[in-house]
């Protein structure tokens, strides 16, 4: 018992090793075995949070056709189907999405007073999309708009674009004469 | 002929009856009904004798007993209605008019599951006032507290789970709502500050994760069908259990001995097991009336693309969809709750004496505490009111008696104090869209704005939790009321001179065109609330109390949060303001 040497503190000597090979003490397994365990149930925990998230959706086509653009009628066009506004005025034709920036309702559009109100907490938006009373933070995100070689007007909902100076080119604008 | 007594006597003392609770013969003395209680797995949660006082309904009302009670009346009604409802948007829908019209009985397990979870939100949120106001939070029984607060927002949770089944308008729009809320969340919602850093987007945020997709359909209902039948039952199941342990452990009841020599305990059995019976038979009663006589409301099938107008939650959601009005989703559907939540659980950890008024309600014993927790409730209770009586189509203002028929005008163009545009690399004050206001170009300006928004906010949070301390002796309180009250109407007509000097000035003249009776009101009645519960009554009641720092200053910002709730409020009712501070392209606005 006595020829033991033990340190003054009476706990094991510090291990002796290297990077490369390093001295494995009895606590450092332990630990290190726990150390496994408790990665094991993060990971666990990370694979169950991506199992959560779906790989595939069975929702409408964000991407869809409005009939002839000639045929579009001049000021809003409401379709509830595909969940848009389609708007024609004097310098082109551009589509917002009929979803509220607030939290998600489909504001209506009133025609006499010329701005879309959303039911859940009262935001109103004029014509080009940006709010003018209400809760909403930011403007009504406008689609990307494109026309077939005969003439069909495409709404792709995947593209979207609220910025003033970006949302009214490019993409997401129709240059048309009336 | 053997009379009832005799034939009840042969049966509790045959072998089959005493095989089945513990005890050997029935002799009914004190001792057979003390094991009658420790020695059955369902009563065993009592302790074998109680003081009287704890067991006096004007004390807790039964209201913990109760909610119980409801989860099981809910947990049987559910399990009935399981038998004929299919989660799946084509069958959803039509298996409720199914209950409905065609299953015997289905109308009214339906009634009674719904009105059931209606009154168990109620009987919980009681449960927690009665809680507070006896005192029963404290040591040894603040962990208890935690786990109540937790089954509350699990209670809520199973009720918003639940809404969604029907598959009706009502319910896809208010989970619509609801759910867009999670997408606010900072960092793990798409539209929430900071998201962008981790590059969660639409396909992969909490929202999404929630919704099973990008918008309440198919997968939502599976979801939502599995978390309200099983996962959140269990998760609260297991809650309880903690949560019913810890209080037979921590004493059974905080109601302390009264009287010297102190009164007499009273038995178990069956003094409170019958009791507990009684209560849970008239709350059966009237829910069972209520069922026959009310039916659930079921309104015509979702449809994604036309909400309800007005669309509203539950009742007890309208006071958080009544906040969406004032604040952003990631404010008021997120911070805020989180920040009751969490100000709940803390309550006890900050309180300052752990033996005061513990076991019976003390009003004046502990002023402070009563009153701001009190306010706090009434304040919820008040934007629930609002809510649900006051908001006709277009979220417009409607009195009780006035017609939805009848046309309001649009709501008024609403403006912002200080505005951070870094797009345009300028700061703004008093903007709005009919006046861009005081502009300050360049980054200075950038600069200024944000410094007047730190000032605002550190002064706000800084004044209020160094000025009670700061006035260091003894205000008469009564009097100091009528000060704050005169100080503010003063306020107020200040306010009014100083805007007939400058509404020759767009940016005051534009935002705010008029300025009469209705507006002093408004600034009155606002800053005398803030001065008397943010101010006279810490100064009275926390200054000399034996807080300490870390309590004062944590139980001080709880409070200024709130009552800047309600300066936000008379801020967007009464002149419009939008956002006291801006900063659009970081998604940052309050």
């Amino acid at each position: 018992m006595s020829d033991v040497p033990t340190s003054p503190s009476g706990s094991a000597p510090a291990p002796e090793g290297n990077f490369f090979n390093p001295e494995v003490t009895r606590r450092g397994l332990i630990a290190g075995a726990w150390g496994a365990f408790a990665a094991f149930l993060a990971g666990g925990a990370a694979a169950t949070a991506r199992y959560m998230l779906p790989n595939v959706l069975y929702e409408p086509s964000q991407r869809f056709k409005m009939g002839k653009l000639k045929d579009l009628p001049q000021g809003v066009t409401v379709n509830k189907e595909n969940r848009v506004w389609v708007i024609r005025d004097d310098k082109g034709v551009y589509a917002l999405w009929s979803r509220c920036t607030h939290l998600g309702c489909t504001p209506n559009w009133f025609q006499a007073e010329s701005r879309f109100r959303c039911p859940c907490h009262g935001s109103n938006f004029n014509v080009a999309g940006d709010v003018i009373a209400g809760p909403a933070p930011k403007p009504l995100w406008r689609c990307s708009v494109d026309v077939t070689p005969d003439g069909d007007l495409v709404i792709d909902k995947s593209q979207m674009e609220n910025r003033p100076g970006f949302r009214d080119r490019g993409a997401f604008f129709i240059p048309v004469a009336v | 002929m053997p009379s009832v007594n005799e034939l009840k006597e042969k049966l509790i003392n045959t072998q089959i009856w005493r095989s089945m609770f513990r005890g050997g013969t029935w002799k009914d003395t004190s001792r057979d009904r003390a094991q009658h209680i420790l020695g059955n797995v369902w009563l065993h949660l009592h302790p074998a004798r109680i003081r009287q006082r704890a067991v006096r309904f004007t004390y807790t009302w039964g209201l913990g007993g109760l909610s119980f009670g409801l989860f099981m009346i809910l947990t049987i009604t559910g399990i009935l209605l399981m038998f004929y409802y299919r989660p799946a948007v084509e069958l959803a829908y039509r298996d409720m008019k199914d209950l409905e019209f065609a299953v015997s009985m289905g109308l009214f397990l339906r009634n009674l599951h719904r009105w059931s979870a209606h009154t168990m939100v109620l009987l919980v949120i009681l449960h927690m006032v009665r809680v507070f106001l006896t005192g029963a939070y404290k040591t040894p029984r603040e962990f208890n507290w935690g786990v109540g607060v937790v089954l509350l927002v699990l209670t809520l949770f199973l009720s918003f789970t639940g809404y969604l089944l029907p598959w009706d308008q009502l319910a896809i729009w208010a989970v619509t709502v609801g759910t867009n809320m999670a997408s606010a969340t900072p960092f793990l919602g798409a539209e929430g500050p900071f998201s962008s850093l981790l590059g969660v987007n639409g396909s992969n945020d909490a929202r999404f994760a929630l919704l099973g997709g990008t918008s309440v359909g198919a997968n939502t209902l599976l979801r939502f069908y599995v978390m309200h039948c099983v996962a959140v039952p269990v998760v609260a199941g297991i809650l309880m259990i903690v949560h019913f342990w810890r209080i037979r452990k921590d004493g059974f009841s905080a109601a302390p001995l009264a009287g010297d020599p102190p009164e007499k305990k009273m038995e178990v059995w069956p003094n409170l097991v019958v009791r507990e019976y009684i209560g849970a038979i008239l709350m059966l009663i009237f829910l069972v009336g209520w069922s026959v006589l009310q039916n659930a409301p079921l309104e015509e099938l979702a449809n994604p693309t036309v909400t309800p107008n007005p669309s509203k939650a539950p009742w007890y959601f309208l006071g958080l969809q009544e906040l969406l009005v004032y604040f952003d989703p990631w404010l008021a559907g997120v911070k805020l709750p989180g920040i009751i939540a969490l100000g709940l659980i803390a309550i006890p950890y900050l309180d300052p004496d752990p033996k005061a008024g513990v076991g019976y309600y003390s009003i004046k014993e502990r002023p402070f505490a009563n009153t701001v927790f009190l306010f706090g409730i009434g304040l919820w209770f008040v934007l629930i009111t609002i809510g649900t009586f006051m908001r006709g189509p277009n979220w417009a203002w409607y009195w009780p008696w006035e017609s939805w028929a009848s046309h309001k005008p649009l709501p008024p163009p609403t403006w912002s104090l200080i505005l951070v545009n870094l797009d345009g690399k300028m700061g703004q004050f008093f903007t709005s869209q009919k006046t861009a206001g005081l502009q300050i170009p360049g980054w200075a300006g950038v600069g200024a704005a944000l410094a007047a928004a730190g000032g605002l906010f550190t002064t706000y949070f800084g004044a209020g939790i160094v000025l009670p301390k700061l006035v260091n002796k003894d205000l008469p309180f009564k009097k100091s009321v009528g000060i704050a009250v005169i100080a503010s109407v003063a306020m107020g007509v200040l306010a009014k001179t100083a805007h007939t000097f400058l509404a020759k000035y767009d940016f005051i003249g534009k935002n705010m065109p008029h300025f009469g009776v209705t507006e002093i009101f408004y600034i009155a009645f606002f800053l005398s609330i803030v001065i008397v519960m943010g101010f006279l009554l810490p100064q009275r009641y926390l200054r000399k109390s034996p807080v300490s720092l870390v309590q004062y200053v944590v139980t001080m910002v709880l409070l200024l949060s709130m009552l800047g709730v309600v300066l936000k409020m008379g801020a967007r009712l009464g002149f419009n303001i939008k956002y006291l501070f801006s900063l659009p392209g970081l998604n940052l606005n309050i």
